[in-house]
């Protein structure tokens, strides 16, 4: 919304369309985990979701990425989804990053502070399985192994389009459910 | 070793007298210090401090070797009495050592929170990633005190570590009188990722990926640093054109950086408009960078030895592109300039004093802003910025305002160098190949300082050869220039509102990651 008045007011029409932005974001290699998913949704996300990003160690690229998907180029509140401020808001948690072990008590109790039915997505290929800080004594090698993820985006890091395609796919995929 | 290095071993009762020398009175600058587990050389336990003076461009490294035994614990001298802008050195040094600094007026643990027990110290080199990964319990809370502000009407508000924004984590507690922030604590290492243990298991072609992730937006300064310290720490060079081609995603890094950071700064004043040109103008570059890398933070580009892509190939189509945002950034400036209601919320808004920044040893924007002559670029020139003629801006209100008319002065001059860089490249003086032999191997004596001026400062990194079949290094330490900034927080916001903080906050645009590594 703000986005489109912004838009309006600059006088560029610079958003991708839709199909562009699928066709940009490579959708391969993210991953659905469908049985809870249908599980868990039901009509809740049909058109609209709103996201809480989480940082849990991450090296801030993802951050900025999922920052750029507000910027209007990409400007994903045209599809109904959001940020917002407060995990108690959220539909889906966001969580880049490998878990830091300083981290994964902070992450437990966003999780918690979630009202159900929530999704997780891990961000990002250190959220999945540590990525190159694997193994590292300060991480927990990815979100999965702290609160039960949904689905994965992957990439270091994923491009905008990506993630915004990721999030529609995982969207359209409760929708369908009746 | 190096040609710009001196390295001085020195007695433990003189070590703090000799800091002192270096430093002068702030004269001299404290640019990293470190400790490194050399027992299995014979070395015992060792602390580095280097030092440079403003216009020589010489390292100057205090040793301290075989550190001794008092009483069932290891100690040294500290030195931040004499020279203040060690104080997080040396309580990362206990943390992470377990070595005391002796004198130290603050010796809290910075860098590892509760859920690890006492007595772990995780760079010593006889225990490993999994023991280390055993002993802690996650579930603990960090309940150490912090700084209390006691008196009437005063105020604790605490934020972190999950914020309200897409930030990174860290916890906040401010002391606040009414709307005005008395005194700010922040505890930070919450993204501790144990990179500086990961460094010493990982060959020197790996050891880059890593750099790169250290901190996200500024994954080629890091890389860039890393390599340059492997490099002459093996003592070879690069040639000419992997040289300018670093030159040019530098300050290509830092142009995208500032342009952003300005941007961003309209965000804290909950200017939309200035926001959203800044951000689309900062998603030109970052598609800019991935049409000439592959990247859009420019990774995968640096190895040991010299660059992997050849970014200088289109000369003549990049300089087009460049004109582009030439152009733009210019309206952008000038747009920004032209709104009374940002630009006032931004006068003598988080004002850093001098003194403070040349004792703290402030570094990159945060230094600049507030009056300091300090970069890197020109104090100890490398790759081509010898060749380059330009000059280090500098402000001295040190207010929000002089950093961000500073980000714009520096992205007008590194626009300059990408232009310069691009017409040498077009008119064939640049030819050559963009790598040499890769570098492998770090004899085992080899050590060397590699440094770069990122977008947020200066980067420094120690690398020392001789792990594992001298194809693995002993140890590295990165610096990030965000570890000198962060302690300078608490001075620039007291006496500031409460919602000023997110404003000053993106006026230092200090990375949480790069800190904690």
């Amino acid at each position: 919304m703000l986005g489109r008045i912004l838009y309006n007011i600059i006088g560029r029409k610079q958003a991708l369309p839709e199909d562009e932005l699928n066709a940009r974001a490579d959708a391969g290699g993210i991953l659905l985990e469908t049985g809870p998913l249908a599980e868990k949704t039901g009509r809740v996300f049909r058109r609209s979701v709103r996201i809480r990003q989480v940082d849990a160690g991450s090296c801030n690229a993802c951050e900025w990425e999922c920052i750029a998907l507000t910027n209007p180029v990409y400007d994903i509140q045209r599809f109904g989804m959001d940020f917002v401020a407060s995990p108690r808001h959220a539909d889906i948690l966001l969580v880049t990053g490998p878990v830091s072990a300083a981290m994964a008590n902070a992450l437990k109790k966003t999780y918690n502070a979630t009202p159900g039915p929530k999704l997780v997505i891990a961000c990002g290929d250190c959220a999945k399985d540590g990525g190159i800080y694997k193994g590292s004594y300060a991480v927990t090698d990815g979100v999965g192994n702290i609160v039960p993820v949904d689905a994965f985006i992957p990439g270091c890091p994923p491009t905008p389009a990506r993630i915004a395609a990721g999030i529609m796919k995982i969207v359209r995929a409760s929708s369908k459910i009746k | 070793m190096a040609r710009n290095e001196i390295y001085r071993e020195v007695a433990p009762e003189e070590f703090r007298q000799e800091c002192s020398k270096l430093f002068d009175g702030g004269r001299g600058r404290l640019r990293l210090m470190f400790a490194s587990d050399n027992r299995e050389t014979g070395e015992g336990f060792c602390i580095h401090a280097v030092f440079s003076h403003p216009g020589k461009n010489l390292f100057e490294i205090l040793a301290l070797k075989n550190l001794e035994e008092k009483k069932g614990v290891i100690v040294f001298p500290s030195i931040t009495s004499v020279v203040p802008a060690a104080h997080w050195y040396e309580r990362q040094i206990a943390d992470m050592f377990g070595l005391l600094p002796e004198g130290h007026p603050d010796p809290a643990p910075l860098v590892l929170h509760g859920l690890y027990p006492p007595g772990v110290y995780p760079l010593r080199r006889d225990i490993s990633h999994k023991e280390i990964r055993e002993s802690l319990d996650l579930d603990k809370e960090d309940l150490s005190p912090f700084m209390e502000v006691k008196g009437e009407g005063i105020c604790e508000i605490p934020v972190g570590p999950v914020h309200a924004g897409i930030i990174e984590p860290g916890h906040f507690r401010f002391s606040a009188v009414g709307e005005t922030v008395y005194y700010l604590d922040a505890r930070l290492f919450f993204t501790h990722k144990g990179i500086e243990k990961q460094f010493e298991g990982m060959d020197f072609d790996e050891g880059v990926k890593l750099a790169e992730r250290i901190s996200g937006v500024s994954s080629f300064a890091h890389s860039a640093a890393y390599c340059h310290a492997v490099e002459r720490a093996a003592d070879t060079s690069i040639p000419g054109r992997a040289g300018a081609i670093r030159t040019f995603l530098l300050e290509l890094e830092r142009l995208y950086n500032h342009l952003g950071d300005i941007g961003n700064m309209c965000a804290g004043t909950g200017f939309a408009i200035g926001y959203a040109k800044g951000a689309s103008l900062k998603e030109g570059l970052m598609r800019l960078n991935e049409q000439l890398t592959g990247s859009r933070y420019l990774r995968g580009v640096n190895i040991p030895g010299g660059v992997l892509v050849d970014v200088l190939k289109n000369p003549a189509e990049t300089l087009r592109m460049v004109d582009g945002i030439t152009a733009q950034f210019k309206s952008f400036i000038a747009f920004l300039t032209g709104a009374s209601s940002h630009m006032e919320r931004l006068e003598n808004a988080g004002v850093l004093a001098r003194d403070i920044a040349l004792s703290l040893g402030a570094t990159g924007i945060a230094a600049r802003a507030s009056g300091l002559d300090d970069d890197i670029r020109r104090a100890h020139p490398h790759l081509y910025y010898g060749q380059l003629i330009f000059e280090t801006h500098t402000r001295r209100k040190g207010d929000v305002f002089a950093r961000m008319m500073l980000r714009a002065d520096e992205a007008a001059c590194s626009l300059a160098i990408l232009k310069s860089i691009l017409h040498k490249a077009k008119g064939k003086r640049l030819e050559g190949d963009i790598a040499a032999q890769p570098v492998k191997k770090i004899p085992e004596s080899g050590q060397a300082l590699g440094y770069v001026e990122g977008p947020r400062g200066s980067i420094f990194y120690y690398v020392r050869g001789g792990g594992d079949k001298n194809k693995k290094p002993l140890r590295v330490k990165p610096r990030a220039a965000s570890f000198c900034n962060w302690p300078l927080m608490p001075f620039a916001v007291h006496g500031n509102i409460v919602p000023d903080f997110p404003l000053i906050n993106k006026s230092f645009n200090l990375s949480y990651s790069g800190s904690d590594a």
